[in-house]
């Protein structure tokens, strides 16, 4: 559906995106993780025809954007980062002025309105004024004005910055609706535990470049992440100590804090060896603490720094 | 308290808009209106001189007697014309009055006769007026009066008194002029504005003020490109199909739409309350509120791509308005001001609005005379356009 061949864009001496390539299938959700800064807007920017690439091709749907960028921006829905709406103008209002950009006939437009309203549960505040929304709800009726053309892929940029749990878990519903539905999705974020809650493909970005891409158990792979079993010691002695830890060089054991890591493949299947060894090495436990890989240290591993808002 | 006091001169200095505002808007208006009022900057420290065209038809001693001595004035500039053109000039308000010297002035001066000397003049510039009266009617009309009666006089004494002496004869005319109080009259007609029943200052008050507000309500609408520029939304007109050079027209279509409606209604408000004649001219009124509104929301329109920010579009636009507004005619009257910004004034949008509109309901002009300040406020429309365009090319559209 998309791809993505070796673009790159400079704004004078700064390279925003570096020799950039991925390719998204159709229905897939494909998320583009990096901090503020990475590159990710610019990428937005270049697939939806705006931004033109100094390098590189971009083909989305079998069109090269380069020649035919108009029928892009009919095929493409575009969710921006900041709230783009007028808050002087009611929720119907709103959607009937952007969709109306897109030359639909007024009564599919209006029957597309009331149905996106439905799709982002605010058909209730449709007469109300913006300025009237809390700030989750203007976030789901910024998504809202980007559906009104049926559009084959929507293009989210952080929808959730600055929205509440609850919201969130609102946008994130419609976003696996539409998906459900068919839609392919392009969503930009810098948080972890979004991309990897729905993203079937997700590509880490840093300073324009990308790092790594692929599905979670990909990019697992290729970071070489292992999950990490902490477990918490009564005191013991050296010699219960050197006799748990001399089996494996993988246990780890920290004086200072007494405590006890093993790097492993499989939490679930390794955890009850690691307690047998240790009981059965003469050692007390405490408390066990688990953390298995996730983004987060995926993306620490790749990029050497965290991730943060 | 003293932190609080601080803390608000901190807060205040970093606000560009307070600063100019509190400092720089004043300076510049105080040292415009020094200019006008104070003759700061003029030659002598006078005003600038007023041009009066003068007709002389009589082409006598005493014609060119009393032309030399008004153009010897220092307060006075003269243009010599016929007395149709003179006529012409002062009524399309190029000149505030013209001097017409008909034929048979000399011998009406020594028949101590009426004499046929007329001034006539546009009473919308009463200033300019009140510096001819009081130059002409104190300075020269008294030496043509000296003029006449001297040579009177002498022709008497050389006829009766043949051999007297020199010395004699000038103590003898010294002594009657200065006890005679023969003054010649000048006939003072108005000759612009007669025709309409409309009154100047209604004129003044709806086209100055309207022009005035227009642009502070038209530079609200370009300032409004760059708040959409900021807040997401022009990025997101740019995401539909639309072009960006549709978005930037369609700004200006509003401002041209609310600048043609503003005008409008002002001139509505001043026939319904103030029984102003909107039907003087209706073809010229609807060609020079269309010239009008074009020019005024072109140059709302520029305002707002010159600027980077919202802020500064606001600050520029107070100023540029402002200072344009007292240039222009809308504050001061012109003719006080140093010929710089006479000449200034010229690129003022102001200026030639207002002119027009007085050409409209005051000097009663036809369509035809007032064509080119129709045809020139188009131009400035234009030019103001297109150097929109290419900034908002570059500034605003650039994501």
């Amino acid at each position: 559906m998309i791809q993505l061949r070796s673009v790159s864009k400079s704004y004078g001496n700064i390279e925003a995106v570096k020799d950039v390539s991925f390719s998204i299938e159709k229905g897939e959700i494909f998320g583009i993780l990096g901090p503020n800064g990475a590159g990710k807007s610019t990428i937005v920017n270049i697939l939806n025809t705006l931004v033109k690439p100094d390098k590189g091709d971009v083909i989305i749907d079998g069109v090269n954007i380069k020649d035919d960028g108009d029928t892009i921006k009919l095929i493409m829905g575009v969710v921006p980062q900041e709230i783009a709406l007028y808050e002087e103008l009611s929720a119907y209002e709103n959607l009937m002025f952007w969709g109306g950009l897109y030359d639909i006939p007024q009564p599919e437009l209006k029957a597309n309105v009331n149905n996106t309203l439905e799709i982002v549960d605010l058909s209730g505040r449709k007469n109300d004024r913006i300025k009237t929304f809390s700030g989750g709800m203007k976030r789901r009726i910024n998504i809202a004005c980007s559906l009104l053309h049926n559009p084959k892929i929507l293009v989210l940029d952080e929808p959730t910055v600055g929205v509440d749990p609850q919201n969130r878990n609102h946008i994130f519903e419609v976003i696996e609706r539409l998906n459900n539905d068919g839609m392919t999705i392009i969503y930009t974020t810098h948080y972890m535990e979004e991309a990897e809650r729905f993203c079937d493909k997700i590509a880490i970005i840093d300073v324009g470049s990308i790092i790594a891409q692929g599905t979670l158990k990909e990019l697992r792979k290729v970071s070489d992440v292992k999950d990490l079993i902490t477990v918490k010691l009564a005191d013991s002695g050296n010699e219960i100590i050197s006799r748990i830890t001399s089996v494996n060089s993988l246990y780890k054991f920290d004086g200072t804090t007494n405590t006890l890591k093993v790097e492993c493949v499989n939490i679930t299947r390794d955890i009850s060896i690691i307690i047998n060894h240790i009981q059965n090495s003469g050692g007390v436990i405490e408390r066990i603490y688990t953390q298995g890989t996730n983004l987060e240290s995926i993306y620490l591993k790749l990029t050497g720094k965290e991730l943060r808002d | 308290m003293f932190k609080l006091f601080k803390k608000d001169l901190i807060l205040f200095f970093h606000d560009q808009r307070s600063v100019i505002l509190t400092f720089l808007l004043p300076v510049i208006l105080i040292t415009l209106f020094a200019f006008a009022y104070g003759s700061i900057g003029a030659y002598n420290g006078r005003s600038e001189p007023v041009k009066l065209m003068v007709a002389d038809m009589d082409q006598t001693s005493a014609s060119k007697e009393i032309i030399y001595r008004i153009d010897s004035l220092e307060d006075i500039n003269i243009v010599i014309s016929d007395s149709a053109k003179s006529k012409e000039l002062v009524i399309k308000g190029k000149f505030a009055g013209a001097l017409i010297i008909n034929k048979g002035f000399q011998d009406s001066l020594e028949a101590g006769k009426a004499t046929p000397i007329e001034l006539v003049y546009d009473r919308s510039r009463e200033m300019e007026i009140g510096i001819l009266q009081q130059n002409i009617f104190r300075t020269v009309m008294s030496s043509a009066g000296e003029i006449v009666f001297k040579k009177s006089i002498e022709k008497y004494l050389q006829n009766q008194f043949p051999d007297i002496d020199k010395s004699i004869s000038d103590n003898i005319i010294r002594a009657a002029i200065k006890n005679s109080n023969y003054t010649p009259v000048i006939k003072w007609t108005s000759i612009v504005g007669e025709k309409n029943d409309t009154k100047l200052g209604l004129i003044q008050a709806v086209a100055g003020t309207a022009i005035l507000m227009l642009l502070f309500s038209v530079a609200g609408v370009g300032t409004s490109i760059l708040e959409e520029k900021e807040n997401g939304t022009i990025n997101r007109l740019l995401y539909s199909p639309l072009k960006g050079s549709a978005i930037l027209y369609g700004k200006m279509m509003f401002a041209f739409f609310i600048s043609i409606l503003q005008l409008t209604s002002m001139f509505l408000f001043a026939w319904l309350i103030f029984n102003m004649d909107l039907s003087v001219n209706i073809p010229a009124l609807i060609l020079m509120i269309i010239a009008t509104a074009f020019a005024v929301s072109s140059l709302g329109i520029f305002l707002a791509a010159v600027a980077k920010t919202r802020q500064q579009a606001q600050n520029l636009s107070t100023i540029i308005i402002l200072v344009m507004s007292a240039i222009g005619g809308s504050m001061i009257p012109l003719f006080i001001m140093p010929s710089i910004l006479q000449k200034i004034a010229l690129l003022s949008v102001n200026y030639w609005g207002i002119q027009g509109f007085y050409d409209i309901f005051w000097r009663s002009l036809p369509l035809v005379a007032i064509l080119p300040k129709i045809l020139l406020l188009m131009s400035i429309g234009i030019v103001l356009t297109l150097a929109s365009i290419q900034l908002f090319k570059k500034r605003v559209m650039k994501l």
